[in-house]
């Protein structure tokens, strides 16, 4: 595979063994800025093992990592200042207070006096860690520690972040705090997230890869799974052709087959509708607007055919 | 500033925030001030006998470097106990990828934890030498055989230290890092004990051993070959350090 000449991170047939078992097979995959990039995979599947030799922690056993074309394994240097990497437990010092730990963090990446001052500031303040900046943090809790270390995987402004499960163990407050974020990097910089969590993938990534038993088994963009279909659930009882009388709906089916309860359906909108449209046209039909988002069963019903085994590994 | 003084900076920070390494430094301190002050009494219990002899030995005979060979003594009880948690520690807690995804290289990790661990060693080793040095004010001592004794010393402390971070690389259980570090030390320390109760005392075997090489600097001899042996330990056990965090890179935590 012949890297593309403007990606931020391409990886090319790379495999890793890890005690004598084939953790990562042929993995091939470019990201450009401005994309986030989501990896899905139960556990197993070798995310974790394809984000550290992203980051440059691991060295892969054969294939090649290029940042901005340039071989990693050769070059170890190019992660100092080009990648920002949180693992999945965050390397923390918790004798140490925020402020500290991000300042050493800072040099760490190569920046200096106030360079380093100013990066720490400002991502104690893109983290939300002001409050804490002076706390220890062994004392903090783990939605801040998540926060701390994702702090640093961004504070020399890395042009890729890399991501394990930043938002394991957190509650849905912190989750959606810290989709927020990683939605706001990916606007200039390339991001990885490793998960399992689809909706986390769904609220914050342009495309998926999905991995199982280390192969490469799909990969796309988000935005051509979701194919414009939504879920809409509504506190009044109506059926299909309720909603086809509305102009810019162009197909209707009920979610539940059980017709006792129409209250949930999956409606497909003509092209160029916005989904406000939708929901001022529900809301002045009187049909008691309860819920509205885009479908996603097309992601999960590609993720549970993978994990099934069902399908196979994608050609390079 | 270099990476490898940032990390050795870092880990000396580190250290003194911790109270275990301050208590384990009051320990010493206390041990070592039993020690002294048991020497100074006994030494002055002594003197008006001395006083008579022909060549009769002084304070720095009789105190200050049976002080400072029971300090050297303690050190390899001492220094894994402050090594064990240099890489093992941040293997154990998972922080260690922070710099290895830093693009700091191996050698440089290794350079700085060593220096690192040894910064506080050396504190140590500082605050035992006040004591000795104190009697400088009623008495005179023999300041050039002092000197060669803290050099030595801090050469025997630079060994172990290096010995000490290799072991810490090679487990992710600190405790297991500082009973390994002890064991090697421990064996350095009594490899040839043997042969020299065979009478043999110039042998490769007593090439190896650690006391052949600090007891020169006990008696005022400061010898190339020594200062070699020790350097030579260090550069070998931070090879081997900075080899192992390569290959760390290819396992899992």
């Amino acid at each position: 595979m012949t890297p593309d000449p403007i990606a931020v991170l391409a990886l090319d047939k790379v495999s890793r063994v890890l005690a004598g078992r084939l953790v990562v097979s042929d993995l091939d995959l470019t990201l450009a800025r401005g994309e986030v990039l989501g990896l899905l995979g139960v556990n197993g599947a070798g995310k974790s093992t394809t984000l550290r030799m992203i980051a440059g922690v691991l060295a892969p056993s054969t294939g090649t990592v290029r940042i901005d074309g340039a071989n990693l394994c050769e070059q170890p240097e190019l992660a100092r200042r080009r990648i920002g990497y949180l693992p999945e437990i965050p390397p923390l010092h918790p004798e140490l207070n925020v402020a500290e730990y991000l300042d050493f963090c800072a040099r760490l990446h190569g920046l200096a006096g106030t360079a380093a001052l100013a990066a720490t500031v400002q991502a104690i303040e893109r983290c939300d860690l002001g409050e804490v900046r002076r706390r220890l943090i062994g004392s903090l809790s783990k939605g801040f520690r998540q926060r701390v270390g994702l702090a640093q995987a961004i504070l020399h402004d890395p042009e890729l972040i890399v991501l394990d499960e930043p938002a394991s163990g957190l509650d849905p407050v912190q989750a959606l705090r810290l989709r927020e974020i990683v939605r706001g990097l990916g606007a200039d910089h390339a991001v990885v997230v490793s998960t399992h969590v689809l909706p986390d993938v769904l609220a914050c990534c342009d495309r998926v890869a999905i991995l199982h038993e280390g192969e490469l088994r799909h990969q796309g963009a988000l935005a051509a799974l979701a194919g414009g279909a939504l879920r809409v659930r509504v506190a009044m009882r109506v059926d299909a052709s309720d909603w086809l009388r509305l102009p810019i709906v162009l197909g209707a089916e009920p979610i539940d087959t059980n017709a006792s309860d129409a209250h949930r359906w999956r409606l497909r909108l003509r092209e160029g509708v916005a989904i406000a449209t939708l929901a001022a046209a529900i809301v002045e039909r009187g049909f008691g607007l309860e819920e509205l988002r885009a479908e996603n069963s097309a992601l999960e019903e590609i993720f549970m055919k993978i994990a099934a085994g069902e399908t196979p590994a994608v050609a390079a | 500033m270099s990476a490898a003084a940032l990390i050795a900076r870092h880990d000396w920070r580190r250290l003194a925030v911790q109270p275990f390494a301050w208590a384990l430094a009051a320990v010493v301190v206390a041990l070592m001030a039993w020690q002294y002050l048991l020497a100074l009494e006994t030494f002055l219990q002594l003197a008006p006998k001395l006083g008579g002899l022909k060549d009769a030995p002084g304070v720095t005979d009789l105190v200050v470097i049976p002080l400072l060979r029971s300090f050297s003594n303690l050190l390899i009880l001492l220094v894994p106990l402050i090594t064990m948690r240099t890489i093992a520690g941040e293997r154990r807690t998972q922080s260690l990828s922070l710099l290895l995804a830093a693009g700091v290289g191996n050698t440089r990790i290794a350079v700085g934890k060593y220096f690192g661990a040894l910064g506080f060693v050396l504190l140590i080793l500082v605050l035992v030498l006040t004591m000795p040095l104190a009697l400088e004010f009623g008495t005179s001592l023999d300041l050039g055989r002092l000197a060669a004794a803290a050099l030595g010393l801090a050469l025997f402390a630079g060994a172990l230290t290096a010995i000490g971070v290799l072991c810490s690389a090679w487990t992710s259980q600190p405790a297991l890092a500082a009973a390994s570090a002890f064991a090697i030390t421990s064996l350095l320390a009594m490899i040839d004990a043997g042969a020299r109760v065979q009478g043999v005392d110039n042998a490769g075997i007593n090439y190896l051993a650690l006391p052949t090489h600090v007891e020169p600097f006990f008696r005022g001899i400061v010898a190339s070959v020594d200062i070699v042996y020790f350097l030579l330990i260090i550069v070998v056990a931070l090879a081997f350090t900075a080899r192992r965090l390569d290959r760390l890179r290819g396992t899992p935590d």
